[in-house]
C-alpha cells in the first residue's frame, strides 16, 4: 500500500475544474489521483491511502456523501473535504464537520482550500502534549487562558483567545475569514460584511502594537497568518 | 373547547334559526288541530244541550210550570238521562225542581250558556264534575236551567292539550339535540381542517388531512384539498429543485473561472498592473458571489421547513456572541453596543440561522445608526415567549416603509450609500417566517426597536 502525507484523492466530474484542481495541488507539493465518478472514487479510494480525499457533492452516479458513507463503512480513516454546490443550508453537508470533515462551498478560493487541505491532513498526526504554545515571544497559557508577549501579559476577552490560539495553532499557514468563523464562533457561513476584519484588527491592536515585530500577517484576498519572523 | 366551538359556531346558528321556525309552524298546527278538535267536541255537546232545552221550553210554553216540574222528575230519574242537569226555580230562587241541591252560584246570567263546577253528589266521586248548561228567564220569572256534565269532554281535551305540548317540547328538544350532534360532527371536520392548515404552517406540507373513509362530502372536501396540498408540495420540491439547479449550474462555470483568474494571478507572469486587475476581477467576482450565495441561502431557508436541526437554543447566549463579534465593529464607529439579559432564554430553532438574524439587525443597527450612538441587544422571556429586541437611536425607518424593508434588495433612501445589498432583513424575514417568529418594529424615538417573537418553546 502507498500512503503518505502528501498524497490527495481528487473527486471531481467537471474536467476543468479536476484539470485546476490536479495542477495546483501538485504544484503545491501534493501527489494527487483524480476520481471523475462516485464508482471510481469509490474504487481508488479504498486502494490506496490518502492524507485527504475531496469530493464533490453533485457527482453523475452517486452522491458525493453516499461515496463518503461507504468509503467510511469500508474503514477508510482519511478526513473528507466535500465541496458542495449547495451552500450550508444544506442539512447533511453541515452534519459533515460534527464527523470531523469539512466542507467548502463552490466557488472557492483555491488559497482557501489548501488551507483547508492542510488543516485537515495535520490533524491526525498532531496531538496536543504542551499546555503553553510560542510563536517568537508570544506564549499562551491553555490552561489559565492567558496570552503574553515578553512577559507581558496581553488582557484578551474569551473569543478573542479562542481566536489567537487558533492562529497560533496554525503557525504559518494561511487561515480564512471562513474557518477563523468555523473554529472560534462556530458559524458555518460567511457574514457578508468585513466584521472578521474589524474583529481581528482589535486582536491585532491588542497583540502587536508597541512590539518588537508583528505577528499576525493579512493575506489579501483569503484572511490571515501568524508567524515569527525568520 | 369543542362545545364551545359548536355553539359558536354558524352551523349552530343556523339550526337554532331553522328549529325556531319549524317550531313556530308546528306549534300552529298543533294549535289548530287541538281548538278544532275541542270545539267540534264542544259544538256536539252544545247541539244536545239546546235540543233538550228546547224540549223542556216547549213544555213549559205548552203545559205551564207545573208540567215542566213533572217532566223535570221523570228525567232525573231516568237513567237514560244520567249526567244530565236540570234545576228550575222560582223567581225568587227557590229551587222548583232539579238533580241539584241549589241554584248553581256561579251562573247568574238572566240567559245564555254557563259553566260551573258542581260540589260532588257523593264525596268520594273524585273532583267536581264540571258542567255546561243554558239558562232562560221566562216572562214569569221562572228560571230554567239545562245541562250536561263535560267532565269527559273537559278529560279529552285536557288529553290532547298535554300530547300537543309535550309533542311540541319533545321535537324540540330532539331538534335541539339533533343540531348540537350535527354542528359537532362538522365543527369536528372543520376542526381537523384547521389542525391540519395551522400544523402545515408550522412545520411543513408534508401534513395531510385525515379521511374518514365515509366518502361523503368532507372526505371530498379533505380529498381535493389533500390533493391540492400534494400539488403545492410537488411545486415547492420542483422550485426547491431548479434553485439546487440553478446553484450549481452556475456554481461550476464561475468555480473554473475563478480557478482560471486566481491561477493567472499567482503565475507571476504579469506586471503589477495587469496584476492589480485580476485581483480586483476576483473581488468582484467574489463580491457577486456573496450576493448570489444570499439570494439562494434566502431561497432555500424560504423553501425549508423545520427539520431535525432545530435544537433548543439559549437566545442570550447567542445573543451575546453576536455582541462579542460585533463590539469591535461598535467600537471602530464609536458606538457603544451593550447586551442586556442574563441567564437562560431558551427557544427552539437552528443556532446558525438565529446566530445570522441577529447578525444582521445588530450590523444594521450599528451601521444606520446614530455614530457614537448606543445599540443595545436584550433577551428575555415575556410570559414565556422567547424574545430579543435590538435597539438603535439612530434615523429609525419611517413608518410606511417598515413593511418595504423586508424585500430583496430594498434600501431606504437614507442609506443608499452606506454599504450593503439589502438583503439582510430578507434573511431575517426568511429565518423568523422559518421559526415562526414574529418580527415587531417599533420606535424608539429617536431610533428603532426591532424585536424577534419566538414561539414559546414546545408549542
Amino acid at each position: 500500500m502507498t500512503g503518505g502525507h502528501r498524497r490527495i484523492l481528487v473527486v471531481e466530474d467537471d474536467p476543468e475544474t479536476a484539470g485546476q484542481l490536479v495542477e495546483q495541488l501538485s504544484t503545491s507539493g501534493y501527489q494527487v489521483d483524480l476520481a471523475t465518478c462516485g464508482n471510481d472514487a469509490l474504487s481508488r479510494g479504498a486502494a490506496s491511502e490518502y492524507a485527504v480525499i475531496t469530493i464533490d457533492r453533485m457527482l453523475p452516479d452517486i452522491d458525493g456523501i453516499a461515496v463518503m458513507r461507504q468509503l467510511r463503512d469500508d474503514g477508510i480513516a482519511a478526513p473528507f473535504l466535500i465541496i458542495s454546490a449547495l451552500g450550508e443550508v444544506d442539512d447533511r453537508v453541515r452534519g459533515l464537520r460534527a464527523g470531523g470533515d469539512d466542507y467548502l462551498v463552490k466557488p472557492f478560493s483555491f488559497i482557501e482550500l489548501l488551507a483547508r487541505l492542510e488543516a485537515l491532513g495535520r490533524r491526525s498526526d498532531t496531538v496536543a502534549k504542551e499546555t503553553i504554545l510560542r510563536v517568537g515571544d508570544l506564549a499562551i497559557d491553555l490552561i489559565s487562558r492567558t496570552a503574553s508577549r515578553r512577559g507581558k501579559d496581553i488582557d484578551l476577552l474569551p473569543k478573542e483567545f479562542q481566536l489567537l490560539e487558533y492562529l497560533v495553532r496554525n503557525e504559518g499557514r494561511v487561515v480564512s475569514r471562513a474557518m477563523l468563523l468555523q473554529h472560534v464562533w462556530d458559524l458555518h457561513f460567511d457574514p457578508s460584511t468585513n466584521i472578521i476584519d474589524v474583529y481581528v484588527g482589535r486582536v491585532r491592536r491588542k497583540v502587536d502594537d508597541q512590539q518588537a515585530y508583528p505577528l499576525i500577517h493579512t493575506i489579501r484576498g483569503i484572511g490571515y497568518s501568524l508567524r515569527a519572523p525568520g | 373547547m369543542l362545545l364551545a366551538k359548536t355553539l359558536t359556531s354558524s352551523t349552530f346558528k343556523l339550526a337554532l334559526i331553522a328549529i325556531g321556525t319549524f317550531g313556530v309552524i308546528v306549534s300552529a298546527i298543533f294549535a289548530y288541530v287541538y281548538l278544532s278538535t275541542s270545539t267540534f267536541v264542544r259544538s256536539r255537546s252544545d247541539r244536545a244541550i239546546m235540543a233538550e232545552y228546547m224540549n223542556l221550553r216547549d213544555v213549559y210554553e205548552r203545559s205551564g210550570r207545573e208540567g215542566l216540574i213533572g217532566l223535570i222528575r221523570q228525567r232525573t230519574s231516568d237513567r237514560a238521562f244520567t249526567g244530565h242537569v236540570y234545576v228550575l226555580s222560582d223567581p225568587s230562587s227557590a229551587v222548583l225542581a232539579a238533580n241539584l241541591g241549589e241554584w248553581p252560584p256561579t251562573a247568574m246570567a238572566p240567559s245564555g250558556w254557563t259553566e260551573f263546577r258542581v260540589s260532588p253528589v257523593a264525596p268520594e266521586g273524585g273532583g267536581s264534575p264540571l258542567v255546561r248548561g243554558m239558562i232562560v228567564t221566562f216572562p214569569s220569572g221562572d228560571r230554567l236551567l239545562v245541562g250536561q256534565d263535560i267532565s269527559d269532554l273537559d278529560l279529552f281535551t285536557g288529553q290532547i292539550k298535554t300530547a300537543v305540548i309535550s309533542g311540541v317540547s319533545l321535537i324540540f328538544v330532539l331538534a335541539g339535540v339533533a343540531s348540537v350532534l350535527v354542528t359537532r360532527r362538522t365543527v369536528g371536520r372543520i376542526e381537523q381542517i384547521n389542525a391540519t392548515s395551522r400544523a402545515i404552517m408550522a412545520s411543513g406540507l408534508d401534513k395531510r388531512i385525515p379521511l374518514r373513509g365515509t366518502h361523503d362530502e368532507w372526505d371530498r372536501v379533505a380529498e381535493n384539498l389533500n390533493l391540492m396540498l400534494e400539488r403545492i408540495e410537488t411545486l415547492m420540491g420542483e422550485v426547491k429543485q431548479v434553485s439546487d439547479n440553478l446553484a450549481h449550474d452556475l456554481r461550476t462555470p464561475l468555480t473554473r473561472m475563478r480557478g482560471r483568474l486566481e491561477k493567472a494571478y499567482h503565475s507571476q507572469r504579469f506586471d503589477e498592473g495587469a496584476q492589480a486587475l485580476i485581483g480586483d476581477t476576483i473581488a468582484d467576482l467574489d463580491a457577486v458571489l456573496r450576493i448570489f450565495t444570499s439570494i439562494t441561502r434566502i431561497a432555500q431557508i424560504e423553501t425549508r421547513v423545520r427539520t431535525e436541526a432545530f435544537r433548543t437554543v439559549n437566545l442570550v447566549e447567542i445573543a451575546r456572541e453576536v455582541v462579542e463579534l460585533y463590539d469591535a465593529a461598535a467600537e471602530e464607529k464609536g458606538s457603544c453596543l451593550t447586551m442586556i439579559g442574563e441567564g437562560e432564554v431558551p427557544a427552539t430553532g437552528d443556532r446558525d440561522l438565529i446566530f445570522d438574524a441577529i447578525a444582521n439587525l445588530v450590523d444594521n443597527a450599528i451601521k444606520h445608526g446614530r455614530a457614537g450612538g448606543d445599540v443595545i441587544v436584550a433577551s428575555e422571556t415575556v410570559n414565556g415567549a422567547p424574545v430579543i429586541s435590538i435597539t438603535d437611536d439612530g434615523p429609525g425607518i419611517p413608518t410606511n416603509q417598515r413593511d418595504q424593508v423586508f424585500k430583496r434588495f430594498y434600501r431606504l433612501e437614507q442609506s443608499r450609500y452606506t454599504p450593503g445589498n439589502g438583503l439582510g432583513l430578507s434573511l431575517v424575514a426568511a429565518v423568523a417566517r422559518l421559526h415562526g417568529a414574529r418580527i415587531e418594529m417599533s420606535d424608539n424615538s429617536p431610533g428603532l426597536q426591532f424585536k424577534l417573537w419566538f414561539p414559546a418553546p414546545g408549542t
